[in-house]
């Protein structure tokens, strides 16, 4: 086998555009099932069939963030760019649920403390996420400037 | 480039230095698996690269590269090499004094070609020690094994080096 056959079979893996798609794919899923359970949890009264639906829907949504969650953890894993890539994506998320949640509680003219909560825990989460992918992608950036040859002639 | 800088880079996600690593070190992770297997094993070092690539994100010390890659490596080795280990380990020989004699005269082919007929915990300890010029240290990281019983693993390989080589008829 050469150097050349081994990178053919590592594609998945190192293909930046797999790991984003996984990535959204999970962030997606993730998104759509949270807002469509917010607007049960939020919704009253509700016909079975509607609940169902509901059910089924958060459901898929799970099933496709749970999908993108083990891609990027077992088949394609996070570098360091993709981690900040990937927090990016994490606060756009965010703030699609945020508007989303923010649209439910404008129409139901009723504020919600525990969604509030929800929403503004997941935004920590996400800034914290992101703070912390920028910081360690700078670190390395750091280390590859200081090994790099030419910073050893400086 | 050092290794390090080469790790740091596929680190950060860059494409190229993935090439790069992969012609650099695919050499050494073939001339590992034929070695500890007897034979060229295509779908063992695809499964080490496989295991490398993912875990180099978790990679906290890029200095030490050398030591946690022979680490996969011997993973999947051994994962290939189980039936062989279920044998009994004989007791360390401790107060073996290493042949140093037969280490200068013997070829590395020669070597390569000897080793074949040695068990495979000596034959690990052979070929990351003197092949791969790893200290004793990071030998023992690899096996997960103390210092003291990859010394003793050293003297038994090379007094059964020694044997085989004699049994073959070279001068020790």
């Amino acid at each position: 086998m050469t150097p050349e056959e081994v990178l053919s079979r590592l594609e998945a893996p190192l293909s930046l555009r797999k790991r984003i798609a996984y990535l959204t794919v999970a962030l997606a899923g993730l998104t759509a099932s949270a807002l469509i359970g917010l607007l049960w949890a939020t919704e009253p009264d509700l016909p079975l069939r509607t609940e169902v639906a509901f059910a089924v829907l958060v459901t898929i949504g799970l099933c496709w963030a749970a999908f993108g969650g083990w891609a990027v953890t077992r088949r394609t894993p996070l570098f360091a760019r993709d981690r900040v890539i990937a927090a990016w994506l994490g606060a756009g998320a965010w703030l699609t649920l945020t508007i989303g949640a923010s649209a439910i509680t404008i129409l139901r003219h009723e504020f919600e403390p525990a969604v509030a909560g929800i929403v503004l825990t997941l935004g920590v989460l996400a800034a914290v996420n992101l703070r912390a992918a920028r910081r360690a992608r700078a670190a390395l950036t750091r280390r590859k400037t200081e090994l790099s040859p030419s910073a050893g002639e400086r | 480039m050092s290794d390090e800088l080469l790790v740091v880079r596929c680190q950060l996600g860059e494409r190229e230095a993935f090439t790069e690593l992969v012609q650099g070190w695919h050499p050494k992770v073939e001339r590992y698996v034929g070695r500890m297997l007897g034979a060229p094993d295509d779908d063992v070092v695809q499964e080490i690269w496989l295991a490398v690539v993912k875990g180099l994100p978790r990679l906290r010390h890029p200095d030490r590269f050398a030591p946690w890659f022979f680490t996969v490596a011997r993973r999947a080795v051994m994962n290939r090499l189980r039936e062989a280990y279920t044998r009994p380990e004989p007791e360390p020989i401790d107060d073996v004094q290493g042949d140093d004699a037969a280490e200068g005269v013997v070829h590395r082919e020669t070597l390569a070609v000897a080793l074949a007929a040695i068990p495979a915990r000596e034959r690990e300890v052979l070929l990351l020690f003197y092949l791969e010029d790893l200290p004793l240290e990071a030998c023992a990281q690899i096996c997960a094994v103390p210092v003291g019983t990859v010394k003793s693993r050293l003297n038994r390989a090379r007094r059964l080096l020694r044997q085989e080589l004699v049994r073959k008829g070279y001068e020790a």
